[in-house]
């Protein structure tokens, strides 16, 4: 099967999902390195939160190929940078407060199967870790989660009409929640899964 | 005289664009410098005031240690927030890990663990000790002469303003205010950015 390409963040402590088992298919690398990569090698790109996303959307060229060709790219974040011209800068939700901020599940989906809404909402009682707004999702992208402010979409995924699948999260890091004691920790683990069904599924396409 | 210059250095993050458009915040700063062009373009030393936004790629950092000790040599202002590695590339600065404890606060009555270092100085004229209350990446040594400004009771500084080490003058902190700011997240980090670069720009005037 095809590694899955994960973008080293800045500044910050490497995350815990990456010691387990479930992650022994990733290969990292710095982004600076990404205009050397043959991203053709694989399957999966996985972007963190902390990514200067600069230096990605200057690849923005070589994604849309990478994706043409039938890749998943799994983001997470606000965009600040459009890299795709189907995308649109994040739109945070007016103000600070709990109203705003509960996670509602529209569509089930199997990075998220048995995660409880609420321990997405809350963290150790805190509201607002998983997502503070939206990034806005082009037509025709299934929506997952929104926020009960302004129902912005946080979760969604995208069959981009071009080729390729986009899985995006207008929030923190997903995986940060891997050794969290609530169901939130399903999430790496799930999503490991599904992006390797999604890359094998995709491999059992392409002629021999 | 001209007003004196505030370049930032900008990763390329959404939460350094976030901040640095920020147009309660976009008056104080008059050149961005993209982190992986500051070696090979050095117009920054022009400046009066380098301000190092949290959590950069450390190695662009160490790209221009000299660079920076020049420009420190010059009477020059070197202000470098949090978790970006700054005792790798800033004369004098000691860093020492810390258990983060993103809690605290949650149990009434909690102590933060930060007192005042230096009531009197000019910092506190527009800020308050919990405007600088949040958590903490770590701790510093004081540089002998410099001034602490915000102290842990356990020792240590999570902010300093350091004159002796060199000509110039090192603001150094482990507060990232610039991701949390930038991030729709934490409200004392934006009032920590309004008091603080409000005083950083008085005391580049020579009026703290």
């Amino acid at each position: 099967m095809k590694p899955i390409l994960y973008i080293c963040p800045l500044g910050q402590e490497p995350a815990s999902f990456l010691d387990k088992p479930y992650a022994r298919t990733i290969e990292q690398h710095r982004i600076y390195d990404l205009p050397k990569l043959d991203l053709s090698r694989f399957g999966a790109i996985l972007v963190s939160a902390h990514t200067d996303q600069r230096a990605f959307a200057a690849s923005g060229d070589r994604i849309a190929a990478f994706l043409d060709a039938g890749g998943l790219l799994v983001f997470n974040g606000h965009i600040a940078y459009p890299f795709l011209p189907e995308l649109a800068p994040f739109v945070p939700v007016p103000g600070y407060g709990l109203a705003l901020l509960q996670v509602c599940r529209v569509t089930a989906h199997p990075v998220f199967d048995g995660v409880d809404p609420q321990d997405l909402t809350f963290r150790r009682g805190v509201a607002g870790f998983y997502g503070r707004g939206h990034n806005p999702p082009p037509p025709g992208a299934e929506v997952l989660h929104r926020l009960s402010g302004n129902d912005a979409p946080l979760d969604w995924v995208w069959a981009r009409p071009a080729g390729g699948t986009v899985f995006m999260h207008g929030g923190n890091d997903m995986w940060m929640y891997a050794d969290d004691p609530t169901s939130a920790a399903r999430i790496a683990p799930q999503l490991m899964a599904w992006v390797t069904s999604q890359i094998e599924e995709h491999t059992e396409k392409e002629p021999a | 005289m001209s007003a004196p210059r505030i370049v930032a250095v900008d990763a390329g993050t959404y939460f350094h664009r976030t901040t640095f458009s920020d147009p309660r915040f976009a008056p104080y700063f008059d050149a961005l410098v993209y982190a992986p062009e500051l070696a090979a373009d050095l117009d920054w030393m022009e400046a009066d005031c380098l301000f190092v936004a949290s959590r950069q790629d450390p190695a662009f950092l160490q790209a221009v240690r000299e660079p920076i000790a020049d420009f420190l040599a010059a009477g020059k202002t070197v202000v470098a927030m949090g978790e970006s590695q700054s005792e790798t590339w800033l004369p004098g600065v000691v860093w020492h890990p810390s258990e983060v404890n993103f809690w605290w606060w949650l149990t009434p009555g909690a102590d933060s663990g930060l007192r005042i270092g230096a009531t009197e100085h000019g910092l506190f004229k527009h800020l308050t000790l919990a405007d600088a209350t949040w958590h903490h990446h770590g701790y510093l040594d004081v540089p002998h002469g410099a001034i602490s400004l915000v102290n842990r009771a356990a020792g240590g500084s999570i902010l300093y303003e350091d004159r002796m080490t060199t000509s110039g003058r090192i603001i150094a902190t482990t507060l990232d205010p610039c991701y949390h700011h930038g991030s729709n997240f934490m409200p004392a980090t934006t009032r920590f950015l309004t008091g603080f670069l409000h005083w950083l720009r008085e005391s580049l005037t020579g009026n703290p």
